[in-house]
């Protein structure tokens, strides 16, 4: 779950810098509310501009922009690594408005689908602790796989794939979301990815339903 | 400086005889009175917008609700964003300029008038005719104030009101750009004697930086707009992928853009609000005006940070340019927090709305950073962590500067002041109310709310969160409603004669416009009251100083 | 009038400063790349802004920087409404057919003749 662990530092840092921010300018702003009331009789102080002030301001701002993209694009850039082991691949299709999971490695050409309605969420299932790519790809209008407890979504293009890597860690089961808006039933495009045991998965694969649940 | 008026007109002291009535203010070519129909007729919209999106709240303040059905629902949250984009913040933006930017180069007119009376009309009606998608049989347009192909082509989006959209849209958005270009004509070509560019007030120079962006960026809203209205005609150009994305490159090159032409006009507003009630001229005058423009340029760059997700975009770059941004944003802090820590702040209503812009803008600028970052947007784009970032900047900040820019030039535009006591009422509900609906908004999407659903399932675990959205926006109706009837009763009352003139210069401000009468006459300075002389950037605080006076020793001078 | 010709010539420099900014940022978009179409589209709005600047310049040329006389119209523009109405005639028929350019064509002529010749505004 390399996504959600990169999301989570990146997240942290900037969530703590943008505080503290906040921070000073609020208390900033609090001592001029406080101190500079006309009520208060303050006179007017300062000059008009302190451009060297400025100067070393905008150098500072300018050597934290940097180190900002520089490291969230290292982060961006491991986010995206290639898997050290072969994964496995499976086809997603978004369409109006649910998802079809193929399995292209199956050999009974394993597929999934539903309707979105109700409790009919299709599930898409994947080895756990193994890396998974996912071919994206839509067969009508625009459509975004997200799964919000990986911290990462894609778009899916018709006449177009998109691809990439998650590797869930542990077995379990988590909501997956449609993020783009696609028509009139884009709240209800909502689906399931199942991490199953490996020796499981290849059980799916063959065809087999999974243990507890129909998939 | 005078301005030597046609011969006939000496007769009328300056004042040319216009036609009265509403002929006369449909045909007029009196900057003006062109800005104020502008800034009117958007702030009817604004109302409107609002009706919109106290229906959405309603919708979703609890789960598994059906007051509004998914289709309705998604021409709402369409029509609201389109509204308040094309139809609201951007021409009241471009509207305070035709009005405000003559005034502050002490010139008596813009630059094409007659154009910029075409740019109304055009954005009128692009106004109606969008909206008048609620009429025809489908209804409104229901794709997003982005409308992207596939979605709008015909076969997905049949109804009419989509094409009805595009027409407005395209009208609304070209009388703008004619605006734009008036406006950035009048400030660089039409100055007065003594107004130099480094004298600009920093209103006209975001001016200058906004027109720059309409002129350079709003024409690829016409190219998007165009291919998709080609696409709807003929449904084998959105088949191919290339003019799916094609389209998100041509849309956001605007739709980011824009997102500072909302904005710019409003922080200067705001900037000459501080500057005014803490007593002193604006701090670091030089560093915000290259600052502005230096912002708008790489504005210009970041568009793709809107399709992070899309992964078709050069991410690390949009990334880049992005980020950069916290820098020129910085010096505007610099100079706004600079301005109030030497001040000698006094509160009146435009104030307090300039005051609470400060910290407000800056959740919405501090969260545009997070999510101008690639891995953090990933999971947060599209979802209503967006909602709320988008609307800390256009309504916490954007809006408190337009309502700072309304009370502080009420009394320019109308000669009266708007009730102070309704207006510090409608302040602290709408503070109360804008956090209380955007403030949860940030968890919301963060735990994993898409945008644009129309409900949501009670197992969701969204429920209260929305139901607090809800009510903030229930706080938010009666704050606009405090304003509504602040400014009727005000104009009523001033119909009646009960109202007491405001003067020309009630707040003791220092730029041109508040040197002429409330409201100025037609060609702006009248032969008796010429442009005074122009020393810098704040006149008419250096003729106070110069003369060593207290302010009253300038109101003598005045009427 | 162009007396310290830096500051003469500052419109004709913002503009076209913003606009090499544009084309600086398009560079180094350059380096990173990106589809065609970005580079068509945003190269094209360099060279609308800096063709922008060059009209400042030469209107910066023809006059002063900063003016005492201004020309003005005084009087309506009544040829704008019908302009206008006819321009959003125009796109209706691309909505409803291209029936209502009978009536949009007509209402542009009138307009066009209004602005020729029946309110031409008395100037200075």
């Amino acid at each position: 779950m390399v996504q959600r662990h990169v999301f989570g530092s990146v997240f942290a840092l900037e969530s703590a810098i943008a505080g503290f921010v906040f921070l000073v300018v609020l208390a900033l702003l609090g001592h001029a509310l406080l101190r500079r009331r006309a009520a208060r009789g303050t006179p007017v102080t300062g000059q008009p501009e302190r451009p060297t002030l400025e100067k070393y301001y905008v150098g500072v701002l300018t050597a934290f922009a940097v180190f900002l993209v520089a490291w969230t694009a290292w982060q961006n850039h491991r986010e995206h690594r290639p898997p050290r082991s072969t994964p496995v691949t499976v086809d997603v299709t978004g369409f109006q408005w649910c998802w079809k999971f193929s399995y292209p490695q199956s050999p009974v050409k394993r597929s999934v689908t539903g309707t979105c309605r109700g409790r009919d969420l299709p599930t898409l299932v994947v080895p756990a602790g193994r890396p998974v790519r996912l071919r994206l790809t839509a067969k009508d209008v625009i459509h975004s796989l997200w799964i919000p407890d990986l911290r990462y979504k894609m778009d899916a293009f018709p006449d177009h794939v998109n691809t990439f890597t998650l590797t869930l860690d542990h077995e379990g089961r988590w909501r997956g979301r449609c993020a783009e808006f696609c028509g009139e039933r884009h709240y209800a495009m909502d689906f399931w990815i199942k991490a199953v045991p490996p020796d499981e998965y290849d059980r799916f694969l063959h065809g087999q339903p999974l243990a507890g649940a129909a998939a | 400086m005078t301005v030597a008026p046609p011969e006939d007109k000496e007769a009328t002291g300056g004042r040319p005889v216009a036609p009265s009535g509403w002929l006369g203010w449909a045909t007029s070519t009196d900057h003006k009175r062109i800005g104020l129909l502008t800034v009117a007729t958007s702030l009817v919209l604004l109302l409107l917008m609002g009706v919109l999106a106290l229906l959405m709240r309603g919708q979703l303040a609890q789960p598994d609700e059906h007051f509004l059905d998914p289709l309705t629902y998604n021409q709402v949250f369409t029509i609201h964003g389109s509204g308040m984009i094309y139809m609201v913040m951007t021409p009241f933006a471009i509207g305070m300029g035709v009005y405000l930017v003559p005034l502050q180069i002490g010139a008596p007119g813009i630059a094409a008038p007659r154009l910029t009376l075409l740019g109304y009309w055009l954005y009128v009606l692009g106004a109606v005719m969008m909206l008048s998608g609620f009429a025809t049989p489908n209804g409104a347009h229901a794709d997003g104030w982005f409308s992207y192909p596939p979605m709008a082509d015909k076969e997905h989006s049949p109804s009419i009101g989509s094409d009805l959209w595009i027409g407005g849209v395209m009208l609304a958005t070209t009388g703008v750009i004619i605006m734009g270009w008036a406006v950035l004509w009048t400030v660089l070509r039409r100055r007065a004697r003594g107004m130099t560019m480094l004298r600009l007030p920093v209103f006209c120079w975001s001016m200058i930086a906004t027109c720059l962006m309409v002129i350079g960026a709003f024409p690829a809203l016409l190219a998007a707009l165009t291919l998709l209205a080609v696409g709807r005609a003929d449904a084998s150009v959105f088949a191919s992928n290339v003019w799916n994305i094609g389209y998100q490159h041509l849309f956001w090159f605007y739709g980011h853009p824009v997102v500072y032409v909302m904005f710019f006009p409003f922080l200067a507003a705001v900037a000459e609000v501080l500057a005014v009630f803490s007593g002193r001229r604006f701090f670091g005058y030089k560093g915000t005006a290259l600052s502005l423009l230096v912002f708008a340029a790489i504005s210009m760059s970041v568009w793709g940070h809107h399709m992070f997700a899309t992964g078709q975009a050069t991410n690390d770059y949009y990334s880049l340019t992005s980020i950069a941004l916290l820098v020129p944003a910085g010096v505007e802090y610099f100079g706004m927090v600079g301005t109030v820590l030497g001040g000698r702040l006094r509160f009146p209503v435009p104030m307090l709305f300039a005051l609470a812009f400060i910290p407000q803008f800056l959740i919405g600028g501090l969260t545009g950073i997070m999510i101008g970052t690639p891995v953090i947007d990933y999971h947060v784009t599209d979802s209503y962590f967006i909602v709320a970032h988008l609307h800390y900047v256009l309504f916490a900040g954007s809006a408190f500067g337009l309502f700072a820019a309304v009370y502080y030039w009420f009394p320019k535009v109308t000669g009266v002041m708007l009730g102070e006591r309704l207006g510090r009422l409608h302040f602290w509900l709408l503070v109360i109310g804008t956090n209380l609906t955007f403030l949860p908004m940030f968890a919301l999407g963060y735990l994993g709310m898409p945008r644009r659903v129309a409900t949501y399932a009670t197992f969701d675990g969204f429920a209260w969160l929305n139901l607090l959205a809800s009510i903030g926006a229930g706080v938010l109706a009666l704050a606009m409603t405090a304003f509504t009837v602040n400014v009727l009763w005000t104009l009523r009352k001033a119909a009646l004669g009960r109202c007491r003139p405001a003067g020309d210069n009630p707040w003791d401000a220092y730029t041109l416009e508040w040197a002429t009468t409330s409201p100025p006459p037609r060609l702006n300075f009248a032969p008796g009251r010429p442009v005074p002389p122009v020393t810098s950037f704040a006149p008419l605080l250096d003729l106070r100083q110069r003369e060593g006076g207290t302010p009253a020793a300038k109101e003598a001078s005045g009427s | 009038m162009n007396r310290d010709g830096l500051k003469g010539r500052l419109p004709y420099l913002v503009v076209a400063g913003w606009g090499v900014l544009n084309g600086v940022l398009l560079a180094v978009l350059g380096i990173y790349g990106e589809s065609s179409l970005v580079f068509w589209l945003w190269g094209g709005v360099v060279v609308l802004l800096e063709l922008a600047a060059l009209a400042v310049l030469a209107s910066s040329r023809s006059g002063p920087d900063q003016q005492v006389r201004y020309r003005l119209p005084y009087r309506g523009a009544a040829a704008v409404p019908p302009a206008a109405f006819g321009c959003a005639l125009v796109a209706l028929a691309f909505v409803y057919g291209l029936w209502l350019l009978a009536l949009a064509v007509p209402l542009l002529a009138v307009a066009i003749a209004m602005a020729l010749h029946g309110t031409a505004a008395e100037e200075d």
